[in-house]
């Protein structure tokens, strides 16, 4: 087999072309003045950092930190017994549940976005339809529900692949040797899950804290998270504004990745080769 | 013994309550989609009751023509293409060494854990430096930029549980090395190059962000002239139509799903069946 | 036999950092059942990937028939293999897994039919050829891989550890019906195992590996006889060895004893290793005996008892159907022809 190695060599150079190279561009964009119109004008300056001090770029960090940390908690609460549910029944049924969780998944994430929308009007079809009326357009709790709306599934995927997987042996043997089904739980299985248990977390953290179709639609354009902010640098200001919004905008994006980075490295501790990612 | 019983008990009731409402708020929005689809109403205000003229013109009006049609030949091109070299790559990273093989794997779950917007700003800027023309080709490449890892995390396990020797036997027994791989490799990963593409193809199909990023101001895919038609109009307008073609991929992709299973549920119980085991 | 079918020249491997084999020399007779025995990394399965073209060389020469192959691919070797864990196809039953070579070198539908027919026969599985490999049991999906293999009409057998996976009564089966199918077939078998008594049973020469390096080639009885240094001796059988000195021809001196034998050559008191079969040693009345002793330990074989004898503070291993209890004082003698002497070894 060893003969077949070359065939992963173009991966290697695809990858790091894509990869690799727009990282250091955008290295080179975030830590200096550099702009496509003014191509002679090239320092090194720490003057995007600015970014920071502006008041609207750190409410943005706070919200986003502050609502992915709280969807992210509300997922797990509910996803690791769920997850522990499914993965204990019968095999046959387990796969159906299971599909029917990824399921959601395929409707169009921005009619999915816009139906949350449709739900939290109050008056709305919705109320037509069920007799509920929400008033959450606007608010920090709509945004919450809608997101949980959309990760709860990545919370609850790895999480089952790795309580499906767990061998049962080990809670029979430390029933053996004494544990009562709460030491049980606590001592065996939760620990035993860990790995299951971070890839659910980052996976569940990192698109909730970068999104912005969902805060932007739900949230009215009231609240803004970081993605809106990269958006905006990047999309609506990239037209010749001469400012230095693409160089402000790669070093957030630098900021986000140095956080998936940081993340990425602690689920390889638990999964070297990323088989609880999908 | 009761004690432990009732504890049991109630874990369950709560497990089931948990899903119960897990699964609420997952389908909750999907049968709103779907209600919408069948409403009698341009904007969707309110419930004007039953009609089926939004799929009818789907198939029969132009409006939404042009972005579905994008959308269904990105992701068959890019599924197609992206499980054909992922499994090319996939098998050439099972025959590393341990060490190039993990560092591998790492480079590529990078897209992977890498939120949507970064991912979509570098392929960007990648394109800006090339000179590319953001459109269909660059939508086209991006996809399968971020299908492969998903085909290639497919794979390798499927990979893994061979016998280790396989390869060699093929050879062994008279193969050249492309045969060999034509022939006794894949058909043994068979399963995880279906699950591979068909991951493949629904990242495509439905993919927002990076296509946001990729596609300039005039190529569209369903998701971006979503996008679009609400930024332009103010905040709620775009044809039901759009529910409609939902509706039919999502059940497209569904039956697609359930179809691979069966065969594969029937092709296992057909081993099973056919033979009297003598030991 | 005597012709030299396949020829190692020189070989030397090294995986990394680790040499496997250096300089190896040598060569399998046409025809013969040869065994490469020794423990795990000695470098046996590295010589068998060589002569299968799994492996290239770092240097020297593969010689097959005359011709060197260094550079034919394995599908282009008159040589087939038999793997360890089986390497069967999953998603081929019996008969399309034996076909496979055939189907590849496009021979007639009829003709496929009937070499696979025949050789279902040979290996008795005769009406397994619909069955899935997934329903088949150790030994009838062993079978299957040498089915496969032989079909092909190799002029050589490799075999690597093949009954490894087997429960014992099977192995014991199958070395039979190997040995029996090499006689049949005419074909040269290379086997690679570790199991000695393996070795033993099946092979017209043994050749004895460590560390990259040929110890000792021989028949059967040769090796077991006549091992030609310490280690092959504990290797092959269990053996009593004591250090001694060849005081001349037919006279050796150890464990302050001299005992006639019946080997010769060696310099005038030269340091020698002599070895004693377990089997070898018998128990006479100890007021009779050269070597007295005290019964230390007993265990039951089924075929024989174990009794290790104390003597001078040394242990020895005695094979024997006669009963003594713990702590019983025994005699021991041997009979000359039972002592052998090996040349001294620095390990």
């Amino acid at each position: 087999m060893k003969r077949l190695r070359f065939f992963s060599v173009p991966y290697l150079a695809w990858m790091l072309i894509f990869i690799a190279v727009p990282t250091l561009i955008l290295i080179m964009l975030a830590f200096s003045d550099y702009s496509l119109y003014y191509p002679s004008r090239f320092e090194i300056t720490w003057v995007n950092f600015q970014i920071f001090s502006q008041s609207y770029m750190s409410k943005a960090i706070i919200y986003s930190f502050g609502l992915s940390i709280i969807t992210t908690l509300i997922c797990f609460v509910i996803g690791y017994p769920v997850a522990y549910y499914l993965a204990n029944l019968p095999e046959k049924t387990r796969k159906i549940w299971l599909a029917l969780l990824i399921v959601p998944l395929w409707a169009n994430m921005l009619l999915r976005i816009f139906a949350w929308e449709k739900i939290f009007t109050p008056l709305s079809i919705f109320t037509d339809l069920s007799g509920l009326s929400l008033d959450l357009l606007g608010t920090n709790t709509g945004i919450v529900i809608g997101m949980v709306g959309m990760y709860l599934p990545f919370m609850i995927f790895p999480l089952f692949s790795v309580l499906e997987r767990m061998d049962y042996s080990l809670v029979e043997a430390a029933k053996d040797l004494g544990a009562t089904d709460l030491n049980v739980f606590f001592k065996v299985i939760f620990p035993m899950s860990l790995g299951g248990i971070v890839s659910g977390v980052i996976m569940t953290m990192l698109p909730a804290m970068t999104s912005f179709v969902l805060p932007a639609r739900i949230g009215l354009g009231r609240i803004n998270l970081i993605g809106n902010i990269i958006e905006s640098k990047f999309m609506k200001e990239v037209m010749g504004s001469g400012g230095l919004s693409i160089n402000v905008g790669s070093l957030i994006s630098l900021m986000l990745m140095l956080f998936s980075v940081i993340s990425f490295v602690i689920i390889t501790r638990f999964d070297k080769e990323g088989e609880t990612l999908i | 013994m009761k004690r432990r019983k009732q504890r049991i008990l109630m874990a369950k009731a709560m497990g089931v309550i948990l899903t119960v409402m897990t699964f609420l708020i997952l389908y909750v929005p999907i049968l709103l989609i779907l209600m919408l689809s069948l409403n009698d109403s341009a904007r969707g205000y309110q419930w004007e009751g039953f009609t089926l003229k939004w799929y009818a013109m789907l198939f029969l009006d132009d409006i939404m023509k042009d972005p579905i049609v994008n959308t269904i030949s990105i992701a068959i091109l890019s599924t197609i293409i992206s499980t054909i070299l992922g499994t090319i790559f996939a098998i050439g990273i099972h025959a590393l060494e341990k060490k190039r093989r993990v560092r591998m794997m790492v480079m590529n779950n990078v897209p992977v854990v890498n939120p949507d917007i970064v991912t979509g700003i570098s392929l960007m800027i990648i394109f800006s430096i090339l000179s590319f023309t953001l459109g269909f080709s660059t939508v086209l490449i991006a996809h399968v930029f971020f299908s492969i890892p998903y085909v290639i995390l497919n794979i390798i396990p499927k990979l893994k549980r061979l016998d280790p020797n396989l390869y060699e036997a093929g050879l062994d027994l008279g193969c050249s090395r492309i045969e060999a791989v034509w022939r006794v490799i894949i058909p043994n990963i068979s399963t995880g190059i279906l699950t591979g593409a068909l991951m493949a193809f629904t990242m495509s199909i439905d993919d927002f962000v990076i296509t946001y990023f990729t596609s300039g101001n005039e190529y569209m895919n369903v998701s971006t002239w979503l996008y679009a038609a609400l930024a332009r109009e103010g905040r709620n307008s775009f044809t039901p139509v759009a529910y409609a073609y939902n509706t039919i991929i999502f059940l497209l992709t569904i039956i697609i799903i359930v179809f691979v299973n069966t065969r594969k549920e029937r092709k296992v119980r057909t081993h099973e069946k056919s033979t009297s085991f003598t030991p | 036999m005597g012709k030299k079918l396949i020829e190692l020249k020189n070989i030397s491997k090294s995986f990394g950092d680790l040499v496997v084999l250096d300089h190896f020399n040598f060569y399998i007779n046409e025809n013969e059942f040869i065994t490469l025995l020794g423990p795990s990394g000695c470098g046996k399965t590295t010589c068998l990937r060589l002569i299968g073209g799994f492996e290239t060389p770092d240097d020297g020469e593969i010689i097959f028939d005359g011709k060197v192959i260094n550079d034919l691919e394995p599908n282009q070797r008159e040589i087939n293999t038999c793997f360890q864990k089986y390497a069967l196809f999953p998603h081929l039953n019996v008969f399309d897994n034996i076909a496979f070579g055939l189907k590849l070198k496009k021979l007639p539908k009829t003709e496929i039919v009937d070499r696979v027919h025949q050789t279902l026969k040979l290996v008795k599985l005769d009406g397994f050829q619909d069955r899935h490999i997934s329903t088949l049991s150790g030994g009838q999906q062993q079978r299957v891989a040498i089915a496969r293999a032989i079909v092909n009409r190799p002029k050589v057998l490799l075999l690597d550890e093949p009954l490894g996976a087997l429960d014992l009564k099977l192995r014991q089966e199958m070395q039979y019906e190997l040995k029996e199918m090499q006689r049949t077939l005419g074909i040269t078998f290379v086997y690679v195992t570790h199991d000695q008594e393996e070795a033993l049973t099946m092979s017209d020469t043994i050749v004895i590996m460590n560390e990259g390096k040929i110890l000792q080639i021989g028949t059967p009885e040769d090796i077991y006889n006549e091992p030609k240094s310490r280690f092959v001796a504990n290797f092959i059988g269990e053996s009593n060895i004591f250090e001694g000195i060849m005081i001349e021809d037919y006279l050796v001196k150890f464990v302050d004893r001299e005992f006639k034998c019946v080997d010769k050559g060696f310099h005038l008191n030269e340091a020698v290793d002599v070895v004693i079969r377990p089997e070898d040693f018998d128990f006479v009345p100890p007021s009779k005996a050269k070597i007295k002793g005290i019964v230390d330990s007993l265990t039951f074989k089924g075929v024989h008892y174990e009794i290790n004898v104390m003597v001078d503070g040394r242990e020895y291993t005695i094979h024997t159907t006669k009963y003594r209890e713990v702590g019983d004082r025994v005699g021991l003698s041997v009979e000359p022809e039972s002592i052998h002497v090996m040349r001294r070894q620095r390990s």
